[in-house]
């Protein structure tokens, strides 16, 4: 018991952080999109110092080295009819119709006409969201069976470890993926561990299991980089050469962005160089030489230049305003504050800076900076204009319902009289989450031409009665309740003796 | 009804400390939907609380004289939720060592377990308390965690009136640890668990014997005396022992060392115990579960399933709700939301509210003055804005020993000071601050 007890405490403590992805765009289309060119995005690499150099072009550090392998699974035309539908996007049509066609959401209202040969699914009584999304997850890289053997989540060896990718700790076969499915999550966010102050990048994943986590990638998504402010990087390296007060944090933070700035030049700088010396007509001097390659300084600078997003471990108000100021001074911008227990404290900041807030309902006390919380939080968040209010989980339990978390949430701002309704909660858990992670143009809203994520719920998803029936994934019936035949079951549980039981998403 | 008044006879002659803080109260709960956990469900209710207990409970009453009314219509009423097993009182902030009594640091040698008590350390004025009694918590077992010894220590029933005298039962339960926490303080290993708990209740058994003998006699002194001589009602079987315990394997040893001692046994966990369901329910032994728990944490946890409380319900297994381990007791709050998830998945739902109610009474002897709207009971009541089980319902009112409590709270002054940002002409600090 104490053993599990530390091991959910070493999660709840060290776990939570809030990243957001870079622009690694991993195709044109996506490189559209993000837009940015910078030190990490934007180029293959080519060889150096050679004369054939002004055909290859400059170095540049490779985008996507471990590009998605992601692909939707084979899904036909189906028209969902009769369902309370929530769009995320601020809409409830009741008695509405969905049509998911080629994977995609074709069309959505009152009344959606269906190809020959769609499959129909009466949904009267039933209601349909977009598949949810979890900012802040660490599925795989603290899986289950929690032991020493899987704990991949928090390389924390130095403060600074924003060379770590938590893809390469992701163990696609945890079972706890499976058991989020059936709580409706389609797309997700695994995030580094929170001892660091730099914890290292995120990873966008859909929740389509796959051999590899390659093949669960979110194609085109974002990286993102955890960041934690407080107690947990004080705790850990407090006896370990530091830091070990708050303003070593801060100073830590400063000291490493001033040093990506100048990587981030000495970059920009030799592509400069080279732009020159491949002008020239003939060369008298060699190509100019690339800087070598810093993990840690090329994912900084990635920040720095606008393709990785900042999601930032912080409980206490006064740092969340302190780390606003310090994103002004290097030139960046903070995607989201995670955990954020106090954001109902500084939530005119929040908004007037364009800085999600991700939230529990309720969670409280574990640590001193977990003290003030109320259950209000996102709620007053929400309340605030311009907010973007967000329910993580930071919990393989916790994802499961997210629903529930936002239920909760929704109903103590009902009871001091901010007024939420379902259509506007379901944004905590679709649209708000894709906002932050840089991903809303292809998921988060049941909108024509998105990807089909979708959830048939069997009630009103903020009952605690609510279960997901059906989850659809780019079209793709990738869960139903009532087939066991569409449940997913991870490797790990597969011929367990005596289970008696499905040992997959619904167990 | 006889039997009834006889409890309440009972309930007097047993000096119960709990009533002692309650003036002549009276108060008529009117027109609700009571569900009394005894004797159903009546659609239009009336409760009537008088001197800390239930005197009345049925339809068309009529309120006494001078009772103070609240009309319950449209409302849910039941008996107040009992946390089974939590650190409440004993723990404020989690990771801080100050304000953290709830058990021995693990790996520094302490040598007490039996022996701790947690009405030595319980704090009537944790601001968990509050907060949770505005969920409609108004009783729990406030335990120690273990440290380094297979047992914890005693916990002790207290109720949630944050008044100085609010332990209602001392020495309700001992807590110990078996399964891999067990192994883990014994050599690592299950062998070293259960010959170390045989040893440890032997030798509990030869003191309480004759304590003048043993105390004289020429033993290794691996186990310390207060804490054999703690686990004397636990040997007598007077006092119920709460196991943490998960795996099938581990369980059917449980219910071995049960019947080889006469002990009287409740798990906690239990993430396998639907599948001892048959024997759990022959040997009697309740189970203390989290019913969301259903990942394969550990090898032990392999069977985990949010069907376990409906299964082990089915069997006629007594069950109750708990937060998991690493929570400490701050959202007790949440056993409702618990409790409807197990009622998604299977368990009936008067079922579910037994859970919260009088299970946890019967586990600690004291279903005969707690757990269940009926006269003669102490009033511990609840009323709710809906379903109690529902994610979006509020606790509306609450009574502990029949005084209506105050639902204010720490995080309500809080939410209050800053639900207007404006600057004001003072800073926020000088808002509130009651």
């Amino acid at each position: 018991m104490q053993k599990l007890r530390w091991t959910a405490l070493a999660v709840l403590m060290l776990g939570a952080c809030s990243q957001e992805g870079a622009d690694n765009a991993a195709n044109a289309d996506a490189a559209e999109q993000h837009g940015g060119e910078s030190a990490a995005a934007n180029a293959t690499s080519a060889a150096t110092g050679s004369k054939s150099d002004r055909e290859e072009g400059p170095v540049r550090p490779p985008v996507d080295p471990y590009p998605s392998t992601y692909a939707p699974y084979p899904s036909g035309a189906v028209l969902i009819t009769g369902a309370t539908i929530l769009t995320g996007a601020g809409d409830r049509i009741d008695n509405g119709s969905i049509l998911i066609q080629d994977g995609k959401i074709a069309a959505v209202g009152a009344a959606v006409a269906a190809p020959d040969g769609a499959t129909q699914i009466d949904a009267g009584g039933k209601w349909v969201t977009p598949g949810i999304i979890d900012i802040h997850s660490h599925l795989g890289d603290y899986p289950s069976p929690s032991t020493d053997s899987t704990s991949d989540g928090n390389e924390a060896t130095s403060p600074n470890t924003a060379q770590v990718w938590a893809e390469h700790s992701v163990w696609p076969q945890d079972a706890g993926f499976t058991r989020a499915l059936a709580g409706g999550i389609t797309s997700l966010q695994v995030l580094p561990g929170s001892a660091n102050l730099f914890g290292g990048r995120s990873s966008i994943l859909k929740n389509v299991p796959s051999r590899t986590v390659q093949g669960m990638k979110f194609p085109g998504a974002p990286y993102g980089l955890k960041m934690a402010c407080g107690e947990n990087p004080k705790r850990v390296y407090g006896d370990k050469g530091g830091p070990g007060t708050r303003m070593g944090n801060m100073a830590g933070y400063r000291a490493a962005w001033i040093e990506a700035q100048g990587y981030k030049k000495q970059w920009e700088d030799y592509w400069e160089a080279y732009e020159k010396w491949s002008a020239e007509d003939d060369h008298e001097e060699d190509a100019p030489e690339a800087p070598a390659r810093d993990l840690k300084l090329e994912t900084l600078a990635g920040v720095l230049s606008g393709d990785i997003r900042v999601n930032m471990h912080c409980y206490r108000a006064d740092e969340m305003v302190q780390v606003l100021d310090m994103a002004k001074e290097f030139g960046y911008k903070v995607s989201a504050f995670h955990h954020a227990i106090e954001s109902y404290k500084v939530a005119d900041y929040l908004a007037e800076n364009g800085v999600c807030a991700a939230m529990w309902a309720d969670w409280w006390g574990f640590k001193l900076e977990a003290y003030d919380a109320v259950t209000e939080n996102a709620a007053l968040v929400h309340a605030q204009p311009n907010s973007c209010a967000i329910i993580h989980s930071d919990s393989a339990a916790g994802i499961q319902r997210l629903n529930q978390e936002a239920a909760k949430a929704m109903a103590a701002g009902n009871r001091i009289g901010i007024e939420i309704a379902p259509e506007d909660a379901i944004a905590w858990i679709t649209a708000n989450p894709a906002k932050s992670m840089g991903v809303l143009d292809q998921t988060g809203t049941l909108e024509a031409g998105k990807m089909a994520d979708v959830v048939i719920w069997n009630g009103n998803p903020f009952s605690v009665y609510a279960k997901a029936e059906r989850v659809f994934i780019d079209g793709a019936l990738m869960y139903d309740r009532s087939d066991p035949k569409r449940s997913p079951r991870m490797d790990f549980e597969i011929g367990q003796q005596g289970n008696d039981f499905t040992g997959g998403a619904g167990q | 009804m006889n039997a009834m008044i006889r409890n309440s006879i009972i309930a007097a002659a047993a000096g119960i400390s709990v009533i002692g803080s309650a003036v002549a109260q009276t108060t008529a709960i009117m027109n609700g939907e009571v569900h009394t956990v005894a004797g159903g469900v009546i659609a239009n209710g009336d409760v009537i609380i008088r001197d800390g207990l239930i005197s009345q409970v049925g339809a068309d009453l009529i309120p006494p004289t001078g009772a103070t009314v609240i009309d319950a219509s449209g409302k849910v009423v039941t008996p107040g939720i009992f946390a089974p097993l939590s650190s409440i009182g004993l723990e404020e902030i989690s990771l801080d060592a100050e304000a953290n009594d709830a058990g021995p640091n693990r790996g520094e040698g302490f040598p007490l377990g039996a022996a701790l008590d947690a009405v030595d350390a319980f704090r009537p004025s944790s601001t968990l308390i509050p907060v949770n009694r505005a969920g409609g918590v108004t009783r729990a077992l406030a335990a120690p965690d273990p440290g380094d010894s297979l047992f914890a220590g005693a916990g002790a029933v207290i109720d949630l009136s944050g008044e100085a005298s609010s332990v209602t039962k001392p020495k309700a339960a001992q807590i110990a640890v078996m399964g891999y926490g067990g192994a883990s303080r014994a050599g690592d290993t299950r062998m070293g668990a259960w010959a170390m708990m045989r040893e440890y209740l032997d030798e509990a058994r030869s003191f309480a014997a004759n304590p003048n003998d043993y105390v004289r006699r020429n033993r290794e002194d691996r186990f310390t005396l207060s804490d054999l001589k703690a686990l004397g009602p636990v040997i007598s079987g007077d006092q119920p022992l709460i196991v943490y315990i998960n795996s099938e394997a581990d369980i059917r040893n449980l219910i071995r060392l049960k019947n080889a001692y006469g002990l009287s046994v409740v798990i906690a966990g239990g993430s396998e115990a639907w599948k001892v369901a048959g024997p759990l329910a022959s040997a009697n032994i309740p189970v203390i579960l989290d019913p969301l728990f259903n990942l394969p944490s550990q090898f032990e946890d392999l069977g985990a399933t949010l069907k376990n409380a409906g299964r082990l319900n089915a069997a006629g297994v007594r069950i109750a709700f708990y937060n998991p381990p690493g929570f400490g007791a701050h959202n007790l709050r949440l056993l409702t939301q618990q409790a409807g998830n197990a009622v998604a998945e299977g368990l009936p739902h008067d079922a579910a509210i037994a859970a919260l109610t009088i299970n946890p009474a019967q586990m600690f002897g004291l279903d005969d003055q707690l757990g269940s709207l009926e006269p003669g009971k102490i009033a511990d009541v609840v009323i709710w804005d809906g379903d109690p089980l529902e994610v979006s319902t509020r606790a509306e009112a609450v009574f502990i020993n029949g005084e209506r409590q105050d639902l204010d709270n720490r995080q309500a002054a809080l939410r209050a000071r800053y639900r207007d940002l404006s600057r004001g002409d003072l800073p926020h600090a000088y808002r509130g601050g009651d």
